[in-house]
């Protein structure tokens, strides 16, 4: 008896011990992740001076709001420029969607004659890509994709990445469900809709993550194709170019042309990072939980 | 396995790419030939009748491709629209600035010239923007024939042997920003006040003068930091070299800092390397010690931090960068710490062992596909050469932007750098003669620039385009050498400072240092051959 009591004690207590341990390891891991957020939030709100003199503080030795007031000089075009991204992300992300799921459905339907050689065109472009300018010349000269915004969103619709992920998701759906459903007399669009995307959500869910991301982070197609004439530009395009210029103004060594001003380079950057980010750190939770899901899903099936 | 494979497949297929594109835009002969037929008309008619006029009958849009960002708050239309009402009554044409912005400029910059849109004019430079690599491919039309009846104050101005430093198979691609002086030749910024407090009373001009304010500073000033380099910053080995020795860097990159020079000026044919003679071992035995001696700090390997910003707050007593910075920093000094007393210690003024910028630093070209390169060329005379168009284009409106008193430069009253700021970039044919001086320069700039003017010698590798395709490898691995081993031998912290110069040299030779240098020495020598061929 008292041998089971001592064993239930000591169970008990290895319990105790493997939860605290658990709490601790995660609330630390936590605060590892947290810390250096907090220190960028710290520093975009330190004054460049005192940066300068003491280093990177959690907490502001000298308050400023200079680097926002730079990052912000013109809140119409900075407003303008979330609108821009906020639209081809939502526009981006309902339609990358869609025809991704599509195509992943449909590249893993066995009465589908060619399928594996179209998967294998699909997986060739991650192997073999044309490079930097065949790509700017057929977006250029022959799509004339040049300060349209098409440029920006048509090429982040699909990756065939994206493709994968999908197409061995929806393997787990048998067969036999969309035979059924053509007995019943559905169509293939129809089958589609009801069936297969409602069985599928938390695949959506990830991908649909992937593209919004993408979207939301895309500045180098934005870069090339985008001209600084148009009015409004992607978010993150706009926001590199601010520090882009502030470090080339001060840094420039490759000319000695640009007259040298006072620009909060380091809280900029951090300013920067935290305009970047904030939409971002708000939306992450309401679709983490599908994320995680999706995740583990691709990985068993590989 | 599977990875090299296909790196190797890879790399092959950017190769049918890149010759199949360079293919594609080397000039058609139907391009020259049209130019030419141009040329031929309006030089027939301009000999025809010594006051016959260009045809400007028909209004045309010349873009200027400028790199920066492109100004937000209004001031540069109101500019652009005065510049171009003067551009209307005189050549009937209107100029669009094309801005290339600072993010990711290299590639978009080749792309636009890759990619054959139409460009007129176009800021180019042999040194910063590939201008040699872009003329190889055919981006840029030859100008001798349209320079003298299109643009003939600057034909004049340009002396032949300036034209000569411009010209890719005996034809000129640009026009060079010539005329204008800039002096971006480094050394040490250093405070004249402490310097005094230390017995130093006339100006440093060695090392070792240098050394006497360190330790002074070290001693005296505690809280200061002598130089808080960062270990990542190679000036000083290349600033040894140029208060050391005649020699002159050549434009070949072996990484971190140069290891191939030209002897001297006078032989500068002559592939040199310091690194291999007793130089390196001199300045690394004084590294050593200054880095002995506390001069930076003890991390300076993998310190980060900004020496400017720190000289700024009185933290540190030196910064290291070139005239020009100098300047900028002698007017925020005198503000940040009243009676500082910057001065700059040139690593020239050692032995007067200087060159000038090259004069192919800023320069104008004209895009192969430009439609009306006549105009574009009548367009950029104006702006170069017209005093009025001049200041328009780099200072702004008089009045808004600037005002004159007593022939200098101010700010007016109420300018506001927010809302009054203008630029336009024009790096491509700045002239002395139309500048108006600024008035808040420092006082000592006029003896700063003639003492320069003494001694200064003109650089000699304008022209000099490095064909890295025989040495590929070897210069891979010698880059990765200096990188690897560089700053520990230039901060003194790689131990005995012989031994340390002794086994970066055996890995350089390991590397095949030697086949670099042999195939340095041909193509100097070829390139020898061109230059006084053109001559």
């Amino acid at each position: 008896m008292e041998q089971v009591i001592a064993r239930q004690r000591g169970t008990d207590f290895s319990s105790v011990a493997i939860r605290a341990f658990g709490y601790l390891f995660i609330g630390l891991f936590a605060l590892c992740c947290l810390l250096p957020f907090l220190l960028v939030l710290g520093t975009s709100l330190t004054a460049e001076k005192s940066i300068t003199l003491h280093g990177y503080n959690l907490w502001p030795k000298e308050f400023s709001t200079f680097a926002y007031k730079i990052v912000f000089e013109n809140p119409a075009v900075i407003i303008g420029s979330y609108g821009v991204t906020l639209g081809i992300t939502i526009v981006g992300t309902t339609v990358g969607l869609f025809i991704v799921a599509m195509t992943g459905y449909s590249l893993q339907r066995p009465d589908f004659p060619y399928r594996n050689r179209i998967s294998f065109f699909i997986y060739f472009t991650t192997l073999f890509q044309g490079g930097v300018v065949p790509f700017y010349l057929i977006m250029t000269q022959w799509l004339h994709l040049k300060d349209s915004y098409m440029a920006v969103l048509l090429p982040g619709l699909m990756s065939p990445f994206l493709i994968i992920m999908m197409k061995s998701f929806v393997t787990s759906i048998p067969h036999a469900i969309t035979e059924s459903a053509k007995m019943d007399g559905a169509g293939d669009f129809k089958i589609f809709t009801k069936l297969i995307l409602p069985m599928t959500t938390p695949a959506l869910a990830t991908i649909g993550l992937f593209i919004a991301l993408g979207y939301w982070n895309e500045w180098y197609n934005a870069m090339l194709f985008l001209s600084p004439d148009m009015k409004y530009r992607p978010l993150q395009l706009f926001l590199y170019n601010v520090v882009t210029s502030a470090d080339f103004i001060k840094n420039s060594s490759v000319s000695s042309n640009v007259q040298p001003r006072d620009m909060p380079l380091e809280s900029m950057k951090m300013a920067t990072a935290v305009v970047a980010t904030g939409p971002v750190i708000l939306f992450y939770p309401m679709v983490q939980k599908y994320f995680i899901k999706g995740i583990t899903v691709g990985a068993v099936k590989g | 396995m599977m990875k090299k494979k296909k790196k190797v497949l890879g790399v092959a297929l950017a190769a049918t790419l890149a010759v199949s594109l360079t293919a594609c835009t080397t000039p058609s002969s139907t391009d020259k030939g049209s130019t030419d037929k141009a040329t031929t008309t309006a030089a027939a008619t301009a000999a025809g009748g010594a006051t016959a006029k260009i045809d400007t009958s028909e209004f045309q849009t010349i873009s200027y491709v400028m790199l920066g960002d492109k100004p937000k708050n209004g001031q540069f239309e109101k500019v652009m629209e005065k510049l171009n009402a003067i551009l209307k009554q005189k050549v009937n044409a209107k100029l669009e600035i094309k801005w290339v912005e600072w993010a990711d400029w290299q590639t978009k910059y080749n792309l636009l010239l890759a990619s054959g849109e139409p460009v007129d004019l176009i800021t180019v430079a042999t040194d910063w923007l590939d201008t040699w690599q872009n003329a190889q491919k055919g981006a840029f039309q030859p100008l001798d024939k349209l320079l003298p009846v299109y643009a003939p104050l600057t034909w004049k101005e340009v002396p032949p042997e300036n034209w000569a430093e411009t010209k890719y198979k005996n034809q000129i691609m640009l026009i060079p920003e010539d005329h204008y002086t800039q002096w971006v030749n480094h050394g040490f910024l250093y405070r004249g006040d402490w310097a005094k407090e230390f017995g130093i009373t006339s100006p440093i001009k060695d090392w070792k003068t240098m050394e006497t304010y360190f330790q002074g500073v070290k001693d005296k000033k505690p809280g200061v930091v002598p130089w808080d380099a960062n270990g990542t910053a190679a000036g000083n080995i290349a600033g040894y070299i140029n208060s050391y020795t005649d020699a002159i860097e050549l434009p070949i990159s072996t990484g971190l800092f140069g290891l191939v020079y030209g002897k001297s000026y006078d032989e500068k044919y002559k592939a040199y390397s310091p690194i291999l003679d007793d130089t390196f071992v001199n300045f690394a035995k004084m590294m050593k010690d200054w880095g002995d001696k506390g001069f930076w700090r003890e991390d300076v390997l993998n310190y980060k931090g900004d020496n400017r910003s720190e000289l700024e707050a009185g933290k540190s007593s030196v910064d290291q960068h070139h005239t020009q910075t100098f300047l900028g920093e002698r007017i925020k000094m005198d503000k940040l710490q009243p009676g500082s007393d910057l001065q700059f210690f040139p690593f020239s003024a050692t032995r007067n062992n200087l060159v000038s910028m090259s004069i192919t630093h800023g320069g104008t070209s004209i895009g192969a596909k430009s439609k009306h390169p006549e105009r574009a060329l009548m367009v950029y005379d104006l702006i170069r050469q017209d005093p009025e168009v001049y200041r328009l284009m780099n200072y702004g409106l008089e009045g808004v932007q600037y005002v004159v008193k007593d022939g200098k430069r101010y700010r007016p009253d109420g300018y506001d750098v927010q809302r009054d700021d203008f630029y336009t970039d024009f790096w491509g044919g700045r002239i002395d003669k139309n500048e108006i001086p600024d008035g808040n320069d420092w006082v000592g700039k006029g003896d700063l620039y003639a003492s320069y003017d003494k001694v200064k010698k003109a650089y000699p590798y304008g022209r000099f385009v490095f064909d890295k395709a025989p040495v590929t490898n070897e210069l891979t691995a010698i880059t990765q050498i200096v990188g690897q081993m560089g700053p520990a031998i230039l901060y003194g912290k790689a131990g005995d400072p012989v031994k340390a110069v002794d086994d970066f040299r055996a890995k350089l030779k390991a590397a095949g240092f030697d086949k670099l240098m042999t195939e340095i020495q041909k193509q100097l020598d070829a390139f020898k051959t061109t230059v006084e061929s053109s001559k």
